[in-house]
């Protein structure tokens, strides 16, 4: 089968000239913002390939030739740097991120979460969206958020388990859950919720998303491309989409 | 309905794949699905459930296992880079890889259906007749198994065009390489206010689909007392 496909495969190895960047799926509007930023600098636009941070962790140790690598965790950068894949010295944690208590944007509702706040009266038997507290970087903040602040073990039996963020803040845009919690960037994008409250930073792990090259990079844009994501042109930008700037 | 130039261009990019993936795997399909209805040899059992795992293995499975066997360092990736200078990860032709493999069982159950009902003593009297062996196959079984054929690629095709799962987890999701129609859905979902672009490659979808599903049933419909292929 792979020789019948080589027969089609003639135009397969055109490269298109930016760099190849495997980029975390909740970075999706403000990497292609950066991009067509750095793109108006007479730079050849990076191709970007947004999936789950592990399923692109393993298509890098698999050998895949891409560029650089943006994770939504340091957990899946530290997969790739132990496994000798990137630059050492170009791995910079270089975006931070909130997490944030979400309801419709018609809700009226004003919940500061602290210890032991009122998130079950709150819900008053609705459910609460989240993406799955046992295996999904969001979920699992919020989950160590709730915990910390001792409100878990009364809300958990009305978690629903979303299959990523997004899908989280969906089920809260469309009515299917009075309450969810997301990332502020999530909240930000979406119209049709408004952010209810911020959880305190202390209440969970830092949320930081690292950069770094691979060292299977042969793109001679792509160090410059990394550079252009620490600058402060390219902070404006993720600013401006939620993100912390570190 | 109006399509962006980049909505075109992944519906384009689709249409590559699948074509590429029904093209490669048909004739793998069909000598499989001939060694499974004529052949008679020991552990035929296990190359029946063998063929038949991608229909019922998880597809991120199949795509891990892509991912393992042919990436620059696996152990079919590594000679096809070497002696062919190919490689499949984040490119079009590992997504055409990941859809033929995924199609593959539909394609051979259909030959195999119109193969099984094709009576082998029609191949004996032609070679009573003087035909030889590959005379005989080539005017007497090919065109009897056409329906069978043709079935094959319609189906192979609509698997191909929405197969999502083994695709981003081999090949990841690369605008105008590997983002076909229903990873570009899967990334447009991820963005609130991309709902109109969702509902157009959304529909396409499913014109592309019904098209070739009824395109099937008539081709199958019109070989008249031709074998019963109905796969859904």
């Amino acid at each position: 089968m792979a020789f019948a496909l080589i027969a089609c495969a003639s135009v397969a190895h055109a490269q298109t000239g930016g760099p190849l960047v495997l980029a975390a799926a909740s970075l999706q509007e403000s990497m292609n913002a950066a991009a067509d930023a750095w793109a108006r600098h007479h730079h050849p636009r990076p191709v970007l390939s947004f999936a789950g941070s592990s399923a692109l962790a393993r298509q890098i140790a698999a050998g895949g030739a891409a560029d650089l690598f943006v994770s939504a965790d340091e957990d899946w950068m530290d997969y790739c740097a132990k496994a000798g894949l990137i630059v050492p010295d170009t791995r910079r944690s270089f975006l931070g991120g909130a997490l944030v208590l979400i309801g419709p944007a018609d809700s009226r509702l004003r919940l500061t979460p602290a210890p032991h706040f009122a998130l079950a009266r709150a819900l008053n038997g609705g459910k609460l969206a989240m993406a799955d507290p046992d295996a999904v970087p969001a979920g699992l903040y919020g989950r160590q958020a709730l915990q910390r602040l001792g409100v878990w073990d009364q809300v958990s039996g009305q978690v629903v388990r979303a299959e990523n963020v997004r899908a989280a803040l969906a089920l809260v845009a469309h009515g299917a859950a009075p309450l969810g919690i997301v990332y502020a960037t999530d909240a930000l994008a979406e119209p049709r919720v408004r952010t209810v409250g911020v959880f305190p930073a202390g209440s969970h792990a830092p949320i930081t998303y690292p950069v770094a090259r691979l060292k299977a990079s042969t793109n001679p844009d792509a160090e410059g491309f990394r550079r252009f994501l620490l600058s402060d042109e390219a902070k404006a930008i993720f600013r401006h989409y939620g993100f912390v700037a570190l | 309905m109006v399509l962006s130039a980049d909505e075109w261009a992944i519906v384009v990019l689709s249409l590559k794949v699948s074509g590429c993936a029904i093209a490669g795997a048909l004739p793998v399909a069909f000598a499989l699905a001939y060694l499974l209805a004529r052949g008679r040899f020991p552990g035929k059992v296990v190359i029946d459930a063998l063929v038949h795992l991608p229909l019922v293995l998880p597809p991120v499975v199949v795509g891990w296992v892509l991912l393992l066997a042919f990436a620059p360092a696996g152990p079919l990736g590594a000679p096809l880079g070497r002696y062919f200078g190919i490689t499949l990860l984040f490119r079009w032709t590992g997504a055409a890889l990941a859809a033929a493999v995924m199609a593959l069982p539909l394609m051979v159950r259909s030959i195999r259906l119109s193969l099984d009902a094709i009576d082998p003593r029609l191949e004996a009297a032609a070679r009573t007749l003087g035909a030889g062996r590959w005379s005989a196959f080539a005017t007497i079984t090919l065109p009897l198994a056409r329906p069978g054929v043709l079935a094959a690629l319609v189906l192979g095709f609509a698997r191909s065009l929405g197969e999502f799962g083994a695709t981003i987890t081999f090949v990841s999701n690369v605008p105008g390489q590997t983002a076909t129609l229903p990873l570009a859905i899967y990334s447009a979902l991820q963005v609130p206010d991309q709902e109109n672009t969702v509902w157009r490659l959304a529909l396409i979808s499913v014109l592309l689909s019904l098209c070739a599903l009824i395109a099937s049933e008539w081709l199958v419909r019109r070989s008249g007392k031709g074998p019963d292929v109905h796969v859904l």
